[in-house]
């Protein structure tokens, strides 16, 4: 940057505001021969709220890694105030003052939240802690920021949503001026993400420059000044807020109209195949409901509300402590995980990384795992079996791999979704739990999941269908129940209820 | 299935194996390496009397580490597989003093072996404890127990058919390293190629998510200790009849020998990513080592100081790599 020696501080001053803060030009990543990121070009203004969207695998993980110095670029350039800037470490991007909150907290669950907020900064005197200093700075940032954590508690004791903010919190302490909130909402609470809302506002009139990444378009037109669209690592096109609408939006993102994303079909109701009364059992209490052939069976309710706490009890993971478990109209024990497989329920848990997948394992082994007792040769597994059996899921599903060696964690969301869904479909079920499926599942993965549902119906399986996104259990279930507090707040037949009053029962307001 | 999603047919399938074979070979060129090396500093190292001898020292260090691998495959650790050895020559000396069949004998160590790897299997799926603590419990028992059994004496072994099984040779070839063989394959075929293998490696992955797709997890967790502690015992009949003796206080050190040729053979300890052949090279690295520098009179004491050096270098390039992929 040249600067005429003549030019005066207001001119400078201007030229400063004018400048953005962050560019990317023709920045790039290559795994190999796929281009996680084709050549993007893209300037960031100073104090603007600007959203990121698109499918998973689009390449919005990969430009903030390359953004964070968790990656290093294939090609291009990163300029920061007009300079160019390497971001060859976290450390570097975090010195510059670029800062990113994750989806999933990586924080330390057995430190305070106080230790937490100041890791890898704490304040010493004569080189030990002040840990009751720190006590105290924390509560007070946090306490501005209108958070209703005590910074003395044990970061595990909170609930993930609390933990998000405190993650938040820890970012803005470290002199932040480029920010970074990947999917944030996804395992907030309504209360919990309108409170984050109001902070990302106040980091923006302070002058910090917000991307915000989301799948959420309610949340992008709530929040942003600007807003990108990336395609398949393509850069595809920039809007302002004000002069797009969603239909444009998603239809950057996928060549699809967004009324096709709830994909129902009418499907007859079958035979009762699961039934449970006054199911009790750690986190929830007297939960009575049944599933039929044919049908999805929502449960909606707030983390923690018991919910998957239920499904893991159904599953066999924690038996339940009372009430009786109907199959097909027996009454069943379910003592362990195999005795529910053995009757035909399956599981996609709720957190992909630590229930769902084997993540440093090759793909096809995770679809398998469920079936490797059935693909044997005696005591060899048949491999060309073995081989095939991924290889039609990774087809049916469409999963994006190079192949079924591919490592599960190299993998986006999306995908990793499909793999855990793929686990049950290469197995078979009759009863299939779907615990938050679509949780940092992009758009277009989410219609397919949808639509599979239906392809399950359709072949007599039921569903239970668990979300804490209001509209996905309110546009797809047949039965909806609404859990709160570990108990069952309220049924309804689909769209007999308004949604509000949905809401209000999972939240307790009347 | 209906889903007719046609944008990921344009995938490029390309699958990437090739890495462990290259880290293979890399393994193994370096073995060749140090023996060329060798073989040109001293002479002697390529004599049959050398190679025979250098064959029988690596033995048994590679078939503890192929048991070890199992249960580092799962994530865990088996500290007690040199105390396990050096208690197998107690039981087989006692039981061939007392005029028990050989073949009898053998098989009744085996079993203890077994029964002290159940006891692990117990003692962390039951009971909770951490693999490295109850591994180190029966490390030091074991050898406590080896001692009040022989009254901290040795115990002779006057069988000669059973002694002279060490020092003898088929197609050339050391009786002890055939062992190895014998153990190998069978464990190729287990862990590459049987369901339980792919079980090791889910276990070792993410326990939760193997228990949710079915896998018995306990099982698993007990089978990899029982191999572990049974191959130890195995180990210690070879040794029985390589020294002649029942000592518990033998094969001092050899877990840590064992551990060493499984992570320098790519092994990792956080789980999920192993093989056979790999602390298989990895013991006969760790062997030719000890000779070499034997025979080139280095003090014996460099010898533990190169292989920490090894372990340190080959594991960094391994992550490396990973990393790097």
């Amino acid at each position: 940057m040249m600067t005429a020696p003549t030019a005066t501080a207001t001119a400078q001053a201007t030229a400063q505001a004018d400048q953005p803060i962050l560019e990317l030009r023709g920045l790039q990543k290559n795994y190999g021969q796929v281009q996680a990121l084709k050549p993007a070009s893209l300037a960031f203004r100073r104090g603007e709220i600007h959203a990121i969207v698109g499918e998973n695998g689009a390449g919005k993980s990969t430009l903030i890694k390359l953004l964070t110095g968790v990656i290093r670029r294939s090609g291009g350039e990163v300029l920061l105030d007009g300079a160019p800037v390497a971001l060859a470490s976290p450390e570097e991007a975090i010195a510059h003052g670029i800062n990113a909150v994750h989806q999933e907290v990586v924080l330390c669950r057995h430190l305070t939240v106080a230790a937490n907020v100041f890791l890898g900064d704490e304040q010493t005197r004569y080189g030990l802690l002040r840990k009751r200093q720190m006590t105290r700075d924390a509560q007070r940032i946090l306490d501005e920021m209108g958070f209703n954590i005590p910074a003395g508690a044990m970061l595990g004791s909170l609930t993930i949503g609390q933990q998000q903010l405190v993650a938040t919190a820890r970012a803005t302490v470290r002199g932040t001026r480029f920010m970074i909130f990947d999917e944030p909402t996804a395992y907030l609470t309504r209360q919990e993400a309108a409170e984050l809302f109001t902070l990302i506002r106040r980091f923006k009139d302070e002058g910090m420059t917000i991307v915000y990444i989301s799948h959420r378009m309610e949340e992008v037109f709530e929040l942003a000044d600007r807003v990108s669209v990336l395609r398949d690592g393509t850069l595809v096109g920039t809007r302002d807020i004000d002069e797009t609408t969603e239909t444009e939006l998603v239809s950057l993102m996928i060549n699809r109209t967004l009324d096709q994303i709830y994909h129902k079909e009418q499907i007859p109701r079958g035979a009762v195949l699961l039934e449970t009364r006054g199911l009790t059992g750690k986190g929830f209490r007297e939960i009575s409901l049944s599933v039929h052939a044919g049908e999805i069976v929502g449960l909606y309710g707030l983390i923690g509300a018991g919910r998957s706490e239920f499904a893991l009890s159904l599953f066999g993971r924690h038996p339940a402590t009372a009430g009786e478990i109907c199959w097909k109209g027996q009454p069943v024990r379910i003592r362990d995980v195999n005795a529910a497989i053995g009757l035909g329920i399956a599981l996609a848990p709720e957190s992909r990384r630590d229930q769902g997948l084997n993540l440093n394992l090759p793909i096809g082994l995770n679809l398998n795992l469920p079936v490797y007792d059935r693909i044997t040769f005696g005591p060899l597994v048949a491999a060309r079996e073995e081989a095939s059996r991924a290889d039609r899921q990774i087809a049916d599903l469409a999963i994006k791999t190079p192949g079924r060696r591919t490592l599960a964690s190299s993998m986006s969301g999306g995908n990793q979704q499909k793999i855990v869904i793929g686990k049950w479909l290469n197995h078979g079920a009759e009863v299939f739990i779907f615990d938050e499926p679509t949780v940092g599942v992009d758009v277009g993965t989410k219609a397919e999941i949808y639509r599979l549902f239906a392809a399950l119906l359709k072949r007599g399986a039921g569903i239970i269908l668990i979300s804490s996104y209001l509209p996905e259990v309110y546009e797809l279930a047949d039965t909806l129940h609404v859990f709160r507090g570990g108990r069952m707040a309220g049924t309804h037949r689909y769209r007999d209820a308004a949604d509000e009053v949905v809401l209000a029962e999972a939240i307790g307001v009347e | 299935m209906t889903t007719t999603t046609e944008t990921g047919t344009d995938t490029p399938v390309a699958p990437k194996r090739n890495y462990s074979v290259l880290f293979a070979l890399t393994l193994l060129g370096l073995l060749l390496l140090l023996c060329t090396g060798l073989a040109i500093a001293n002479p002697i190292f390529l004599s049959e009397l050398n190679i025979t001898n250098l064959l029988r020292q690596g033995s048994m260090i590679a078939i503890l580490a192929i048991g070890q691998t199992f249960v580092i495959i799962t994530a865990g650790i088996d500290l007690s597989v040199g105390a396990i050895a050096g208690f197998s020559t107690v039981i087989i000396a006692m039981l061939l003093q007392a005029g028990v069949a050989p073949w009898l004998a053998i098989v009744i160590t085996l079993l203890v072996g077994l029964g002290i790897g159940i006891f692990h299997g117990f003692g962390i799926t039951r009971m909770g404890l951490p693999p490295f603590i109850i591994t180190l419990a029966t490390m030091t028992s074991l050898r406590g127990i080896g001692l009040l059994m022989t009254r901290g004496s040795t115990i002779s072994i006057n069988n000669t058919g059973f002694t002279d099984f060490s020092t003898q040779s088929f197609l050339r070839i050391p009786s002890l390293f055939w062992m190895v063989i014998l153990v190998a394959v069978p464990a190729y075929i287990f862990l590459d190629h049987t369901r339980w293998g792919r079980y090791l490696f889910a276990v070792g992955s993410n326990p939760e998510s193997a228990r949710l797709s079915g896998v018995r997890v306990g099982r698993i967790v007990f089978m990899a200790y029982a191999l572990s502690a049974f191959f130890a015992a195995f180990v210690g009949v070879l040794l029985a009849t390589r020294i002649g003796i029942g000592n518990a206080t033998q094969a001092d050190g050899w877990e840590l020998q064992a551990i060493a040729s499984t992570v320098i053979g790519g092994t990792s300890l956080f789980g999920a990513i192993g093989s056979i052949h790999g602390p298989l090279i990895g013991a006969f690295i760790l062997a030719v080592i000890n000779n070499g520098a034997n025979l080139l009179n280095v003090n014996s004491f460099w010898q533990r100081i190169i292989t920490g050096f090894l372990i340190i270098v080959i594991v960094f390039f391994d992550q490396m790599r990973r990393r790097g992929r």
